[in-house]
């Protein structure tokens, strides 16, 4: 095991380990969401994290870039380390650390911008002044997102033109475009139709070679085509963790077991 | 169709029947005013009275009724001071002749002639013979008096002369009253927004009770905090040479912009506060996700956003501001300025001076004119005026809202 000083120095699978929690509990108010989190992200793979509604999926993933910060009465406790970095240290810059974990929401809600200030607006708050490297960022994040072709003639106009597929491809190039480590896709497809859903996934898939992905998604069949290691989640904890394969044919808990196979528990 | 189901029928009637009501007394009070506004240019015929004891009179009949009429007789001398009533028994003789003639003066006096007979020494802006017009030369001799009344300036009397310089001061002043009202209206707002707090809930509190503190309330705290505080504070400091004679310590423009902005700042900042909160939360969240503070969220993501919002809140400030003429009777406004606070001089726009202003122009027109026969048909000509001046502002600010609705619009589902 590391010291709290070092880089994760682990390795799942063969695959060394960008990001993890420990024992990490969180509270809304009175009631105790997060039970004492254990859990290891393999770098530049996909790592869908399923199970039923309520279990704390988003909130966990709300705990990775320290989005519940921003919740009136929330509590943490535990260790989060992205990379180098103690994400609940006292000395460490929140707003430093959501641009290495960028996120992407259900609802694909673009900016009411146009399109290049969109895909900007996290380099503008980074404080990147020079016109030239942003619109090269631009141009690259676009690219990234497979929306490059399909947008390049109209930068200028309103993102809220775009199609609902498109948008959320927006999205994902804002949240590229500030180059984070690590993107946090919560539930990502959920309101899109079977079409725009197969695009953002192939882009997805092509997008896990550069970064460390954490897919949150309630769809077990796109769990088990895109991921590579899949975290099953019950009432706060991760009752299983694995090889996305390993977990889905052969589950070591009964639970995991019934959730994928549609069973009651 | 949820509001229809909960009602009967009979509830139905009535709300469309009330909501028709208010629809026909809002058009109802445009048009009485808008009639009776034109109604003051329209052309009377000259008459001529021979009364029973040999005199006879030429002029307007202005006012009438079962036993006597008031006839308004060539004004050689003043305005409004050459009435004559007359019993209607006295009169021999009621002609309208055709070569009567009617005159205006530059000075606003009125007066008529015989075809033929001398005009009074006076510079004429208008020279016709009502008898014999056609209903469309009546038509265009209102509306070429309308014109007049809109573009022309102040004569030496306060009650004769165009609304200009009163249309002016209007425009002038709502506008440097926005200009405070604005930056302060949204960073209070702003302030609103990113504390959550107790302090929060104290500014909007306090903010609602500025809102019913009555207008001429603000009067009194603009004279004393602005013009006799600030404004004295100032000469003291910038014009001491020419004391004791009042620069900045008389009421002036930019006093009574500031005492318009206090009064109107809770409705502008009550409707970008709302304008913020209406906003989809989760636009906080992706701006927070890609590492904006708050503070950054609010300038570049959400006030941008709230643009509809806080277009609505001007429009409502520059309402209340037109209509709040007591506050203004005690911070700089006069019935005859002698300039107006704009023009070719530097520095071009002069906050010091004193200015007119179409609201108090009405009331003017109405309870101060000495000239009992044109002061309440002025009076409306008028508010007719500031009426059309606030629809028109109105009007401006709806179309700037609905173009950029268009471009938010998907935010809104």
């Amino acid at each position: 095991m590391a010291g709290p000083d070092h880089a994760i120095d682990t390795v799942v699978a063969g695959v060394p380990v960008a990001a993890r929690a420990r024992r990490l509990n969180l509270w809304y108010g009175p009631s105790h969401v997060l039970k004492g989190v254990d859990c290891d992200l393999p770098e530049r793979r996909i790592t869908a994290v399923v199970g039923a509604s309520g279990c704390g999926k988003t909130s966990f993933l709300r705990c990775l870039n320290r989005l519940n910060d921003e919740i009136e009465g929330a509590r943490v406790e535990g260790e989060v380390r992205i990379g180098s970095v103690d994400a609940y240290a006292p000395g460490t810059a929140v707003h430093a650390l959501r641009r290495r974990v960028g996120m992407v929401f259900q609802r694909p809600l673009p900016f009411p911008q146009s399109i290049v200030d969109n895909v900007t607006y996290g380099l503008r708050v980074a404080g990147v002044r020079n016109r030239r490297e942003r619109m090269d960022r631009v141009e690259a994040a676009l690219r990234l997102a497979g929306l490059w072709d399909e947008v390049a003639d109209r930068l200028g106009r309103s993102a809220l033109e775009l199609s609902l597929g498109q948008q959320q491809r927006l999205v994902l190039a804002r949240a590229i475009a500030v180059e984070p480590e690590m993107l946090l896709l919560d539930e990502p497809t959920s309101a899109l139709d079977p079409a725009a859903t197969l695009r953002l996934e192939e882009r997805l898939q092509e997008l896990s070679g550069r970064f460390t992905l954490v897919l949150v998604t309630h769809n077990m069949q796109q769990a088990s085509r895109m991921s590579d290691f899949t975290a099953f989640m019950h009432d706060g904890r991760i009752v299983e963790f694995g090889p996305t394969g390993t977990v889905f044919v052969n589950p070591r808990d009964r639970r995991t077991e019934y959730f994928i196979t549609g069973r009651d528990g | 169709m949820t509001l229809r189901r909960r009602l009967d029928g009979g509830a139905v009637w009535a709300v469309t029947g009330l909501a028709s009501l208010c629809l026909a007394a809002i058009l109802g009070v445009c048009g009485y005013v808008l009639v009776r506004g034109l109604g003051a240019f329209w052309p009377a015929p000259v008459v001529e009275l021979s009364l029973r004891d040999g005199s006879v009179h030429l002029g307007e009949v202005v006012a009438w009724d079962d036993g006597f009429l008031v006839l308004r007789e060539s004004e050689t001398e003043r305005v409004g001071a050459h009435y004559r009533r007359v019993a209607r028994g006295d009169i021999a003789r009621e002609a309208r002749p055709d070569d009567a003639v009617s005159l205006q003066g530059a000075d606003g006096r009125r007066l008529f002639v015989r075809g033929g007979e001398d005009p009074a020494p006076a510079v004429v802006v208008e020279s016709l013979r009502p008898n014999v017009l056609s209903t469309l030369d009546r038509v265009g001799v209102t509306l070429a008096r309308a014109a007049r009344f809109v573009t022309g300036g102040a004569t030496g009397s306060p009650w004769v002369g165009g609304m200009f310089p009163a249309i002016a001061g209007t425009l002038l002043l709502v506008m440097l009253m926005a200009l405070f009202v604005v930056p302060l209206g949204t960073a209070t707002a702003a302030f609103l927004h990113l504390r959550k707090g107790r302090a929060a809930r104290l500014v909007r509190g306090a903010v609602a009770t500025l809102a019913s503190v009555p207008s001429i309330v603000y009067g009194v705290i603009g004279l004393g905090l602005f013009v006799h505080g600030l404004g004295r504070a100032l000469d003291q400091w910038f014009h001491a040479a020419q004391q004791p004679v009042p620069v900045f310590g008389s009421g002036g423009l930019l006093w009574a912009a500031l005492t318009l902005a206090l009064l109107t700042l809770p409705v502008f900042v009550t409707s970008v506060d709302q304008g913020l909160s209406r906003l989809p939360r989760s636009l906080e969240a992706g701006s927070l996700a890609l590492g904006a503070t708050r503070e950054q969220t609010l300038r570049m993501l959400l006030l941008p956003a709230a643009w509809p919002a806080m277009l609505t809140g001007l429009m409502l400030a520059v309402a209340r501001a037109c209509g709040a003429v007591a506050p203004l009777m005690l911070v700089g406004v006069v019935e005859l300025a002698p300039a107006l606070p704009l023009d070719g001089e530097f520095p071009y726009l002069h906050p010091s001076r004193q200015f007119m202003h179409l609201g108090h122009a009405v009331y003017d027109a109405a309870m101060a004119n000495p000239d009992p026969f044109r002061g309440v048909s002025r009076a409306f000509a008028a508010a007719a005026l500031l009426l059309a001046v606030v629809l028109v502002l109105n009007f401006v600010a709806m179309v700037l809202r609905d173009r950029l609705r268009e471009r938010y619009r998907a935010l809104d589902d």
